[in-house]
């Protein structure tokens, strides 16, 4: 639960119902929203059930991103490498969208298990498609290809209008966030978690990861980058990665990792905040309790014949009293 | 512009069996997905001492224990196979008991499950119609304070019950809900969109209810199913199998006659030691929803049939919705998808009116003849998310976003905001 998948619950789970159920025609229509506003239509019309449109709108990108036709780039190479056949890129996309994909159930592999990943990775298409450019580099990397000249500010959009940024290097890629929150409350936890990661970092068991820095003010390697980019309200997070960590496998998990940051950082907050309730409600209950405990008991000295007030109102004991 | 009003209010529905989970603008939801949290307490329960390092030991663990747990149906899965999960239920008869349970709940539904960042968007939450205002405020409170919502919207199951018939063909605000849940049973009568609150009547019987006597029937008879598994067979079998009949005696002897089509064979694995075992299942399949009608089989304390209690609700509502309530009576909830159960309900309760309205005519001897009152009970497919649906329809309108508590007045006012709802204020 602490890591944020990559695909899409919901898609997944509507594929393999769709892949399933191949035969029984359906009609589907179906909107929503993930974080970082990606949106996501998927449609399946009831005469032609073996087809079925996915739109995806992307966050509204700032202007130093570089898009084409309302794609960031190398993203429908990345289509076209990751899916195959059985997708094909409908141009123009629906109204409102930036990609509508037409994906042909019945071209799906047979082999249960490659039919399996196949559907995993269509559902991950927000990662392919957004993590397109930063695959690109990071592969560049990996295989040290990295032009020496081309020393410049890379950015990458990641929330609506909001970007991060990239230097690379032949040996090295430096990746800068500029963290933002709206809330008060946020932006502290946020900081302070930040200021935790880092440290987290230097235990022992984490000598491989990244390194990684957090400073309240610009980074040097963010020179040159447009001044709405460098105002951030709960600092600048930049991490080095290097070679080994987009060595194989381990690309489509780095690229995913460092293109939803921003979301795993708010959903850590969001939670921290959650377990500080808890917290709190639980004090307060205890609180109560010992409140409740250090109450007299009002009602039971009342019913009692032999309470003190009662016998003290006795004749004997006023006449006894008013004579000494 | 709040840019939230542009993307689609989340919809969730918390009920007590199941949590319907979705998107506004569409027929059904994303997800549903038991209501239930496994919790992992074996941290919590090691050894206190007061050195520092175990202080720090302490910490830590509060912290896994604050991070290892599960909702819905994995949450079942892990309190399955191994023990260290404890499963807790935050929602028991319609009413949230444990709240810090529910807030994990709702965490997980929004991070993990609909994947959507709740600053982004307007939630609606639904809450059954005795629900207290404390526990509105609470909501309120951890909607606002622990996820950021920018608006919130507590509606009432049984008005959005009604409100999911309101695009099929007319806008008919007026009728009793019949809201038969997992753990809560109640009749809501609503004219005009606004609860007649002194009318509610509620039965302590439910769905969860049905399930145990379908586990006691089963139990009785001898069937061999391993009694860790039986509530979770008992489940099953009263989802897939169970229909309404029309006359318990004729059914018995139907039964009898043709076990080969009315028996039907259960086949399950042992959870501990994986062997497969099968069970028959018989008169459970009609005897289960029959509690409903005869609650007198099953409990002892309760013997009012269902179909009563709805009449008996009608009658206590003003005079001048009677007819009205009677001709638009709507179900809404798992515990109402057996098989011709809404048959068998407008019949028994056309025989109660039906037979009121001859001994008022007999008593007036006959001089005037009053018109007949009609009696309909409404059944729809999508009976079981109903409120979800209702409240999908309900906040995909533009008004809706006028109708929510926002966080400015939540930061202005606090939680009090939440205590009312404006659909009890019609009536009184």
């Amino acid at each position: 639960m602490i890591l944020l998948q990559s695909h899409s619950r919901f898609l997944l789970q509507t594929l393999l119902n769709r892949v399933h159920n191949l035969d029984k025609a359906v009609e589907l229509d179906y909107n929503w929203v993930e974080f970082d506003d990606v949106r996501f239509h998927i449609q399946v019309s009831l005469k032609n059930s073996h087809v079925l449109l996915l739109s995806v709108s992307l966050p509204s990108p700032p202007a130093e991103a570089i898009f084409f036709n309302g794609l960031p780039f190398g993203a429908i190479e990345a289509i076209k490498a990751a899916y195959g056949v059985v997708v094909q890129i409908l141009d123009p996309p629906k109204d409102g969208f930036n990609l509508t994909l037409k994906l042909n159930l019945s071209k799906l592999p047979p082999d249960e298990e490659y039919r399996h990943a196949i559907l995993v990775k269509i559902a991950s298409v927000r990662e392919v498609v957004l993590g397109a450019p930063l695959r690109v580099i990071l592969k560049k990397l990996g295989s040290r290809a990295v032009a020496p000249n081309k020393d410049r500010l890379i950015a990458i959009v990641h929330r609506p209008n909001e970007s991060f940024f990239l230097v690379p290097k032949v040996e090295k890629v430096t990746v800068v966030y500029p963290m933002r929150f709206t809330d008060s409350i946020d932006i502290v936890l946020a900081t302070s978690f930040l200021q935790e990661f880092v440290e987290a970092r230097r235990t022992a068991g984490l000598n491989s990861a990244p390194s990684c820095l957090w400073s309240p003010s610009p980074p040097p390697e963010l020179e040159g980058a447009p001044a709405e980019a460098l105002s951030a309200n709960a600092g600048f997070v930049t991490f080095v990665i290097f070679p080994r960590h987009v060595e194989g496998k381990k690309l489509d998990h780095t690229v995913w990792s460092l293109s939803t940051f921003h979301a795993y950082v708010s959903y850590h907050v969001k939670c921290s905040e959650g377990f500080m309730h808890t917290r709190m409600r639980r004090r307060v209950e205890s609180l109560i309790q010992a409140l409740d405990r250090a109450k007299p008991n009002v009602e039971n000295s009342k019913k009692t014949p032999q309470s003190r007030s009662f016998k003290r109102l006795s004749l004997n004991e006023a006449r006894t009293n008013s004579k000494s | 512009m709040d840019p939230a009003t542009s993307r689609p209010a989340v919809v969730i529905d918390n009920g007590t069996g199941y949590t319907k989970m979705g998107f506004a603008g569409n027929v059904e939801p994303c997800f549903i997905v038991p209501t239930v949290v496994a919790v992992n307490e074996s941290f919590l329960n090691q050894s206190r001492s007061s050195s520092k390092a175990s202080w720090l030991a302490q910490h830590s663990a509060g912290v896994m224990a604050d991070l290892d747990f599960f909702i819905g149906d994995e949450a079942v899965a892990r309190s399955r196979s191994s023990t260290t999960y404890n499963l807790s239920y935050p929602i028991q008869h319609g009413q949230v008991e444990n709240w810090d349970a529910m807030e994990r709940f709702w965490q997980q539904c929004i991070f993990n499950y609909l994947r959507c960042d709740p600053e982004d968007h307007y939630f609606l939450l639904t809450e059954s119609p005795l629900t207290a205002p404390e526990s509105r405020e609470y909501t309120g409170e951890i909607m606002f304070e622990t996820f950021n919502v920018p608006g919130l919207y507590i509606g009432v199951n049984s008005v959005l019950a009604l409100a999911a018939g309101y695009t099929t063909s007319k806008c008919e605000m007026t009728g009793v809900v019949v809201d038969v849940g997992d753990g809560a049973t109640h009749v809501v009568p609503v004219a005009d969109g606004y609860v007649i609150g002194s009318s509610i009547k509620s039965v302590p019987i439910a769905g969860k209810d049905v399930t145990l006597f379908v586990q006691q029937l089963m139990r009785e008879r001898g069937e061999h199913v391993p009694p860790e598994d039986s509530f979770e067979v008992a489940r099953k079998v009263k989802e897939t199998y169970c229909y309404t009949c029309s006359d318990i005696v004729k059914e018995f002897n139907k039964h009898d006659k043709e076990p080969a089509k009315y028996v039907k064979q259960w086949r399950g694995i042992k959870p501990k030691t994986g062997a497969p075992y099968s069970c028959d299942i018989g008169y459970e399949r009609f005897l289960g929803p029959e509690v409903f009608f005869n609650p007198e089989i099953y409990s002892s304390e309760f013997s009012t049939p269902l179909p009563a209690v709805i009449d008996k609700c009608i009658q206590s509502a003003p005079i001048d919705t009677r007819r009205a309530l009677y001709k638009n009576i709507v179900l809404s909830g798992g515990s109402t998808m057996f098989k011709d159960f809404h048959r068998r309900l407008q019949r028994d309760l056309k025989k109660i009116v039906d037979a009121r309205v001859l001994a008022s005519e007999a008593r007036l001897g006959g001089e005037i003849k009053s018109q007949p009152v009609e009696v309909n009970v409404v059944s729809h497919p999508i009976q079981r998310f109903a409120v979800w649906f209702g409240g999908s329809v309900l906040a995909s309108t533009p008004e809706f976003f006028a109708a929510c508590h926002t966080k400015a007045e939540y930061e202005e006012y606090g939680a009090s905001i939440c205590r009312t709802n404006p659909v009890f204020k019609g009536m009184y």
